[in-house]
């Protein structure tokens, strides 16, 4: 990729829109082997970045989903403890002694997202998404530090593996948590705004191949109003693609349907919010 | 744009003046501007604010400064033309320059100087609070004493000294059960990994079963308080238990009035002086009306909502609001389904012959699992107490109010 135009016209052929500020932030992360942090709403297409990414560049892509209590066992490596204890049985059965060297190799090495990701020898480098980050305990980001910095991850028994081509990592947060200074340090920052109707529109488009030009501008158009209701959780991306989907699967051509109601669940999480965008619909579509 | 731009230079001054402005642009953010500079030059304005953006600022925070330095910076700087006649090539003064405030208020400590300087020692008349925390020999029986006056009787130094004795309080308050492990023999899982590493001292015969069991850490609190013009006596204590709170429990506080302002930045300052006077000054519309109900809504709306589940939220205020008693109710209910309990601190409270009149007060009083007076800084400590039986207790009984 030779610039945030190729990036942004090779990322549109696998159908997925992005505006400068993005296009710019991936290509930097590719030019410059660093990390990106997308932040933004949710819904609003930060897993699906790096998930087109690694489309767009025909690469596997590795994801490690982010929880609490999330350890190096699952997120780096764990050594195969029962076929560490089998091997222990069957040397004695032999009457063989075991020693370190015998029981920490790789054979007895798990492979997790972020050391497969190290260890991919592929001829293009994976696309990494450490996906919510913020959801993990703050203690979690500090393991990430090498591999963040160097693309190397440290197995005190076998020494340390280096990536022979850096992962494309791209790390997502909902900034339920503040994350620390030292792993903002380490990353590319882009901030993924809500992109404005006729964006939105574009993107739906790509999204839902068989719904109707109306419908979609009505959609979008009618989501940027509701975006502005005081809701409990506002309809981000996600939703309105369902949504789109939901009422071009029923046949609606327009929002005027008497199916709009019965869908409404695909954009309004909470019973509150139910009857305030039940409301909104009931104003859009009286004549 | 930016030919025959020395762009190391560009970027360090840049840096330097977003520093100036408070983003935190670091070395290593300025090493990947240049690189991010090296591997696609700038044709527009647009991509060098893109460029810039993505590799200096690293916290949806920080964007505004980003955007008004940037404006400073490029908006009288001239388009330079794409292509331009061959220009000698030893004639540098088309570089743009980076205006980088000279003199003026930012180098007053280094005397003019373009380096930092220990600031000059005459400064000596500040008499804050925290040389005063150690100038009156208060011994605890004065302090106790002290903690029985009411709020507006006590001055800066003894509500500062008192809020040093409340962060000592905070011991304990309600714990949760995490996703986390951690070795201990009263657990029920087996720790493979401990007990293979504890087998190899037996020559690989697991003799010893480690065991582990789940992680405890206490809840996180989240303290939102009035600092409207009704509660005006008691900001400077609610401002202290906040303090005492967001440096010992890492809960996150929020004032209130009309609008919402978030203070757990400011509050975690090492100073108590500072911490209060920069919480005073983030708090725009301090003493002026109510908005409760808009303002609780504004916390569960925003991104810190999410700190409130299976939290411990303190609201401290009289339940003055302007907004219907419904707006109250809606929005406790909303507040209660997501906390793990609700503690609602009213000066009033302990008051003999004291009952929620107040509608707001009263619709927000089902909600609460424990209302509790908070007009001196005794009740403060008891409220310390509260929480540590909360955690002793371990379910989630509610309490009725000793009124």
């Amino acid at each position: 990729m030779k610039d945030p135009a190729d990036v942004a016209g090779r990322l549109d052929a696998v159908d997925y829109l992005v505006d400068d500020g993005l296009a710019m932030a991936l290509f930097l992360a590719l030019r410059l082997g660093k990390p990106l942090l997308l932040e933004g709403e949710p819904g609003v297409g930060k897993t699906a970045a790096a998930k087109a990414l690694a489309r767009a560049l025909d690469t596997p892509f590795i994801r490690l989903q982010c929880y609490e209590g999330l350890t190096a066992g699952e997120a780096l490596y764990e050594w195969n403890y029962q076929r560490q204890l089998l091997h222990i049985r069957l040397a004695e059965a032999r009457g063989a002694t075991v020693g370190d060297a015998d029981l920490f190799t790789a054979d007895f090495l798990q492979e997790r997202p972020i050391l497969r990701a190290v260890r991919h020898d592929g001829p293009t480098p994976p696309v990494l998404l450490i996906d919510e980050i913020d959801r993990a305990d703050d203690e979690f980001e500090a393991l990430l530090f090498e591999f963040l910095g160097e693309a190397a991850i440290t197995v005190p028994e076998l020494g340390t593996f280096a990536a022979t081509r850096p992962p494309v990592v791209v790390l997502t947060s909902n900034r339920s948590r503040d994350l620390h200074d030292a792993l903002r340090r380490r990353c590319l920052y882009h901030w993924i705004e809500f992109p404005a109707p006729d964006r939105a529109a574009a993107i739906v488009r790509r999204a839902v191949p068989g719904a109707g030009e109306p419908l979609i501008q009505d959609v979008t158009v009618f989501i940027g109003k509701v975006r502005r209701l005081d809701l409990d959780k506002a309809p981000g991306l996600a939703e309105t693609i369902d949504w789109v989907s939901a009422l071009a699967a029923l046949g609606a051509t327009t929002l005027a349907h008497e199916d709009v109601l019965r869908t409404i669940g695909t954009i309004a999480k909470t019973p509150d919010d139910r009857i305030l965008v039940a409301e909104a619909v009931h104003r859009e579509t009286r004549p | 744009m930016l030919r025959g731009v020395d762009r190391a230079a560009f970027a360090v001054a840049f840096a330097a003046r977003l520093r100036r402005a408070g983003l935190p642009a670091g070395l290593s953010e300025t090493g990947d501007l240049i690189r991010a500079l090296d591997a696609g030059p700038p044709d527009s304005r647009t991509t060098l604010y893109w460029t810039a953006r993505v590799t200096l600022a690293r916290r949806h925070a920080d964007l505004a400064v980003f955007d008004r330095v940037f404006a400073a910076v490029f908006d009288d700087t001239p388009p330079l033309p794409l292509t331009r006649p061959a220009a000698p090539p030893n004639r540098r003064d088309d570089t743009v320059h980076v205006p980088v405030p000279a003199g003026g208020d930012d180098t007053i400590d280094g005397g003019g100087l373009p380096w930092a300087t220990l600031p000059p020692p005459v400064a000596a008349d500040d008499t804050g609070a925290d040389s005063g925390l150690a100038v009156p020999d208060l011994r605890p029986s004065e302090l106790a004493a002290l903690a029985e006056r009411p709020f507006e009787e006590l001055d800066e130094t003894q509500t500062a000294a008192l809020g040093a004795m409340l962060a000592e309080a905070l011991t304990r308050w309600p714990r949760r059960r995490t996703r986390k492990h951690a070795v201990d023999p009263r657990g029920r899982r087996v720790s493979l990994r401990a007990t293979i590493a504890r087998a190899r001292r037996t020559g690989w015969e697991a003799v010893d079963v480690v065991r582990e069991r789940p992680v405890r850490r206490p809840r996180r609190v989240v303290l939102l308080c009035d600092l409207s013009a009704s509660m005006s006596a008691q900001a400077a204590a609610c401002l202290q238990l906040m303090r005492a709170f967001a440096r010992v429990a890492d809960a996150e506080a929020f004032g209130f009035a009309t609008t919402l302002t978030r203070l757990t930045p400011a509050l975690r300052h090492v100073s108590a002086t500072e911490a209060v006077a920069q919480a005073s000054a983030a708090v725009g519309d301090r003493f002026g009306g109510t908005r409760i109900a808009a303002n609780l809504g504004a916390v569960l709306d925003s991104h810190h909502g999410n700190a409130l589940r299976g939290g411990v939220v303190i609201i401290a205020s009289d339940g003055w609001d302007s907004a219907p008693p419904e707006a109250m109710t809606a929005v406790m209910r909303r507040l209660r389904r997501r906390a793990y309990t609700v503690i609602w601190l009213n000066p009033r409270a302990g008051t003999p012959g004291f009952a929620p009149r107040v509608a707001a007060m009263a619709a927000a009083l089902p909600f609460c699992d424990l209302l509790l007076p908070a007009a001196t800084f005794q009740d403060l400590l008891d409220l310390a107490g509260h929480l540590r039986d909360l955690s002793s207790r371990g379910s989630r009984g509610r309490v009725v109010p000793s009124s």
